[in-house]
């Protein structure tokens, strides 16, 4: 009997230390924590459309990685937070997921109000930050010494903008128009600025309101100013509608030069023919822009392939948001794994020290310790605003191939 | 220049001025001054564009739902905003309970409709520039509503009953008129002015679910500088503002045409309180 319990607790320690060797490392998986990323979205509202599409890319890219093994044996978890496009919560959404999900490292918010409420209170718990906003102040390398921008910023637009006007249209006579929100100003002042610095010739600058009815004694002044192109600021759909029709109206086929929204979806069913929409350019990305036959870039086609196979939306998104999205996190994975810690000190040396990353959306970003702005200038384009198809749109002419 | 000044404030104006009206309308019979004017015409806008542009039901039809819509909404709004505080009016609970009335269709609309603006079909297609029934629409409407008002005030008894409730609702009840029946259809008309600002407006305004607050606002600037009350007041205030603004917005620029806007009109209820054609009040004292 004292022989069989004995044979029996052998035979038990035995089969225990089997079932341990063969079962899964549970406990080595605890041992590695996730990779938390707070996600700070506006992912409803009015100001939801964007970050709708950013968190495609994101989550695509955090599966594709954790798929692949993680970061240094680490899953990356995206922690996300509805923001609905209002800076107060946009401000307490930062300071839950730092302090309550002790996330490492933060992306967004996807709009600049939100981002100038967050990025002080982001940067006093020195969490690396990934803001998308294009208001230029956001970056601050003194201020904001952990907050690196992958997307671009206010002023290469504007470049982007004013350079195709000058030297593509080849305009004398440049007429600004904008709303009277504080985007709208900030962006028609800085147009002026740039531009006089540039010596061109202002002979128009107007603000409207964005709700405001009717604009044809606003586009009759342009007209009689003898503005040969009209930089247009505004984000609102119902404005750049109402001017592209006003400029029907008047007869007068000037070239429209502006912001992205000229050649939102939302504008096509405002216009009172479709043709309104010719002559207007939008800015936007050469590495998300056909080209002149109708194509992507190569390493852009491979990527909506691969993600439209996933199962990823793009139809009804840009594909530079969700192009922005996966460049983000992959910059996160890159940065960690060349640092080998996630460390904020660490990943903002290894961001620094110059190395090139090349992303899908942000082919080239390089950072240094003076400059946390990333993207290109050069990859800053104009696109025709009425050639919107599969997430993208067609360069401008003038671009060549 | 001139002309396309002139030619949009007045269509934009005739606009304010049918929006003042229903202020005045709701006004009238129960002394209440109601938030919900501006989303009136809103919901003219809005569910004019749904039926005909989305539904594509024939135009009259379109036109009797979007009023139907309105009209349901200024019962409703009567029902539960104004008459469970008219007890205690002198508390002003309405500006609470009016407001949020307008903020609850305001964000159903919003979730149903969607937060961008959606184009307001062409209704008859006629003229082009200028002369585009965008312009002279609203115009139209608003001379129509004005006439048939002052017709119904003066040529029927239900519009007799309107002004004695009026003057003095308790001593209308003396008098056997149901006083709270006049209110309803005072609360129904008054939608259906406010709809039909929105849906003869809709061309200029485009369906938009925001449109309510500012046609709140700058709906009640004709009426205050009219006088509250007076139809005539709404629409002589209603075409000035819309050429001052135009005019403002053209000259000094879009920034500081709520400025100018504002200035004029503070400067005027300085001059003349009661607005331009208020009537003084016998107080008892």
């Amino acid at each position: 009997m004292t022989k069989m319990k004995i044979g029996f607790v052998i035979a038990s320690l035995v089969a225990c230390c089997l079932v341990i060797l063969v079962s899964p490392p549970a406990w080595s998986q605890s041992s590695a924590p996730p990779l938390k990323i707070g996600w700070l979205a506006a992912l409803t509202g009015p100001n939801s459309t964007p970050g709708i599409g950013q968190d495609r890319g994101i989550r695509y890219a955090a599966d594709q990685i954790n798929k692949a093994g993680g970061v240094m044996g680490r899953k990356i978890e995206i922690v996300s937070r509805d923001t609905q496009g209002d800076p107060t919560k946009a401000v307490n959404a930062a300071l839950e997921v730092i302090n309550n999900d002790k996330v490492e490292f933060t992306i967004g918010p996807t709009n600049s109000g939100e981002c100038l409420a967050t990025q002080p209170v982001i940067a006093r718990y020195k969490v690396p930050s990934f803001p998308i906003g294009v208001v230029d102040s956001l970056i601050d390398t003194v201020k904001f010494p952990y907050s690196f921008r992958v997307s671009n910023n206010n002023t290469q637009w504007q470049e982007s903008v004013l350079t195709y006007a000058l030297k593509v249209l080849k305009a004398k006579k440049i007429g600004i128009i904008g709303d009277t929100t504080g985007y709208g100003t900030m962006s028609v002042n800085l147009s002026e600025q740039l531009l006089k610095a540039q010596g061109a010739n202002i002979t128009y600058k107007g603000l409207v309101e964005a709700n405001q009815t009717d604009v044809m004694a606003d586009l009759r002044k342009a007209q009689s100013s003898g503005a040969e192109v009209m930089i247009v600021w505004t984000d609102s759909a119902g404005l750049n509608s109402r001017l592209m029709n006003a400029r029907a109206e008047l007869g007068w086929n000037v070239p429209f030069a502006g912001h992205p929204v000229l050649g939102a979806g939302a504008v096509k069913p405002l216009l009172a023919k479709p043709e309104n929409w010719k002559n207007v350019y939008n800015v936007g990305y050469r590495p998300m822009s056909f080209d002149d036959n109708g194509k992507l870039p190569e390493k852009s086609q491979k990527f909506v392939d691969t993600v439209s196979s996933a199962g990823v939306r793009l139809d009804d998104t840009m594909l530079w948001w969700v192009g922005l999205g996966v460049d983000t996190v992959q910059l996160i994975k890159d940065s960690v794994e060349a640092a080998k810690s996630s460390k904020a000190d660490d990943v903002k040396r290894v961001l620094e020290a110059g190395k090139t990353f090349n992303g899908v959306y942000c082919t080239s970003c390089t950072y240094s310790p003076t400059n946390h702005n990333g993207y290109p200038t050069d990859d800053v384009v104009m696109n025709r605003a009425d050639s919107f198809r599969a997430g993208a749109y067609a360069i401008a002419p003038g671009y060549g191939k | 220049m001139l002309v396309t000044i002139l030619v949009a404030g007045i269509a934009i104006g005739a606009i304010y001025a049918m929006i003042g009206l229903s202020y005045n309308m709701m006004y009238s019979t129960s002394k209440v001054v109601s938030f919900t004017p501006g989303q009136l015409g809103m919901i003219g806008a809005v569910f004019g564009a749904w039926f005909i542009g989305v539904l594509g039901v024939p135009l009259w039809l379109g036109f009797l739902g979007a009023m139907g819509v309105a009209v349901v909404y200024g019962f409703f709004t009567e029902l539960i905003a104004v008459r469970p505080v008219l007890k205690s009016i002198e508390q002003h609970l309405y500006v609470l309970t009016t407001l949020a009335a307008a903020l609850m269709i305001q964000q159903a609309v919003a979730i149903w409709w969607g937060t961008d603006p959606r184009p307001f079909p062409t209704l008859f297609g006629l003229g082009t520039g200028l002369s585009s029934e965008k312009y002279w629409l609203p115009v139209v409407a608003c001379f129509l509503t004005f006439i048939g008002l002052e017709l119904f005030y003066r040529k029927t008894l239900w519009g007799a009953a309107f002004i004695a409730v009026a003057e003095d609702a308790e001593a209308a009840r003396a008098l056997g008129i149901p006083d709270v029946r006049i209110r309803v259809v005072s609360y129904c008309l008054a939608g259906f002015i406010g709809a039909l600002a929105g849906f003869m407006g809709g061309q200029l305004l485009l369906a938009f679910f925001a449109l309510g607050a500012t046609l709140t606002f700058y709906g009640f600037v004709p009426i205050a500088m009219g006088g509250l009350g007076s139809s005539r007041g709404a629409l002589i205030g209603g075409f000035f503002l819309g050429i001052l603004q135009q005019t403002a917005n053209y000259f000094v620029g879009g920034v500081f045409v709520g400025v100018v806007t504002f200035v004029v009109f503070i400067t005027l209820l300085l001059l003349v309180p009661r607005g331009l054609f208020g009537s003084a009040v016998a107080r008892r004292v």
